[in-house]
């Protein structure tokens, strides 16, 4: 195993901490703002942490840019969901979204 | 490892199918719908068909899933009753399930016992690459080997998009109330963004096509995804008489490659056959946009489309 290698499984395993705790937070926080705090960690840092251990990995400029517009286009369409869920769960006349579906 | 992660993929399929199809509501059985087709994705890239996972992320993920999902929005506009789900299954569920499960297996199972296939069309279709004037062997057997069925298809998508037509009536369902939150500036921003990438990464996989995997189904189903976005957040809204736009994009691919089969046999040389790589890019650039222009009509649910009152 040589440097390039020790550091993309490093990475890995910090993307895999934060998609794992966002998935517990979304699971067990109490309130829809509060998970889509936990949610968005995942989303961004997790993303953002296994795309850059795989742009090691692949060893080519062309594949790590590719990797750089997954990313910003997964940090784009994140926040942006974020922020609707977050706005819509603001909304008075908004019936609670529950957690299983349908009212 | 790798035979974890197919295991993994493989329960985590049946498990989702399950869920599909005995969720506590509809809403998320279509969740789930869309989550097995991404997996589903997943597994056609592990059996090494990446045209397939493409076509299954944007078609049976993607476009499927929205089309449930505005179906899901108008149902629940006719109230709480339409979207309960339909009855229990009855006491033959589960016997006849297992009947059906067993007979796939053994089925499966002596399917994998024959002997290969003298003569079978894959191996003849990559003898015949070297001669090809594109790279990627599914392009070629869908416009070059079996243009007739590619051509079919499209007659096939026609047809579907005039069934909905008939089906709906002139009145068509009742317009999708967009809501207020879709004016919001960073909606309009997303979609700044978006739109413009899937029209480049729509023409990028057609031109990928011609040696990697991609193609017209896959870059249409992309512009549509586009189509999509703006009819759910009412740049585009439905109207009853469709537009130029509407009735070329939505003729164009079937228009296209019929003129240019008609031109060979004219030519005397066989119907459909394609004359160099201009023509295959030719006719695949008009299925792109004739496949688009379906989607997006089915799922607008509307003969035409305008610019809604949104900027």
């Amino acid at each position: 195993m040589n440097f390039i290698q020790v550091a993309a499984t490093i990475l890995l395993v910090l993307g895999g901490f934060f998609y794992f705790a966002g998935t517990v937070g979304l699971l067990r926080f109490p309130d829809v703002h509060s998970r889509l705090h936990a949610l968005t960690k995942a989303d961004n840092l997790g993303l953002g942490l296994v795309c850059l251990a795989m742009a090691l990995l692949g060893g080519s400029w062309r594949g790590a840019a590719m990797l750089l517009v997954i990313w910003l286009l997964g940090l784009l369409a994140a926040s942006v969901s974020c922020h609707l869920v977050a706005q819509a769960a603001l909304e008075p006349a908004a019936e609670p979204p529950t957690p299983r579906g349908d009212p | 490892m790798s035979l974890a992660l197919d295991g993994l993929l493989a329960i985590s399929l049946v498990v989702l199918a399950l869920q599909v199809v005995t969720g506590a509501s509809l809403f998320r059985s279509i969740v789930m719908f869309v989550v097995f087709g991404l997996v589903m994705a997943l597994v056609w890239a592990r059996l090494r068909a990446p045209n397939l996972a493409l076509a299954e992320a944007a078609i049976g993920a993607g476009v499927s899933g929205a089309l449930l999902m505005l179906g899901y929005r108008r149902l629940r506009a006719a109230g709480p009753e339409a979207t309960r789900p339909g009855p229990r299954s009855s006491r033959l569920a589960a016997p006849l399930s297992l009947l059906v499960a067993g007979l796939v297996a053994s089925l499966g199972w002596t399917a994998l016992g024959l002997p290969e296939a003298l003569g079978a069309a894959g191996a003849a279709v990559v003898a015949a690459m070297p001669s090809q004037a594109v790279a990627n062997p599914v392009t070629a057997v869908l416009l070059v080997f079996r243009g007739y069925d590619t051509l079919l298809e499209l007659a096939v998508l026609l047809v579907a998009l005039a069934g909905a037509r008939a089906v709906e009536g002139p009145a068509g369902p009742a317009d999708l109330a967009i809501p207020t939150m879709t004016g919001l500036p960073i909606v309009g921003a997303l979609l700044a963004a978006l739109v413009p990438l899937s029209v480049l990464v729509a023409g990028y996989l057609l031109h990928a096509g011609g040696n990697a995997p991609g193609g017209a189904f896959q870059g249409g189903a992309v512009l549509a995804a586009a189509g999509v976005l703006l009819v759910l957040t009412g740049r585009l809204v439905p109207h009853p008489v469709p537009g130029p736009v509407e009735r070329w994009g939505a003729v164009l691919g079937l228009l296209v490659f019929s003129a240019l089969g008609l031109v060979m046999l004219a030519r005397g040389q066989g119907m459909l056959s394609m004359p160099g790589a201009w023509s295959i890019y030719l006719v695949e650039s008009a299925m792109l946009v004739s496949i688009a222009t379906t989607l997006v009509l089915l799922l607008g649910a509307a003969p035409g489309l305008r610019r809604g009152p949104l900027p």
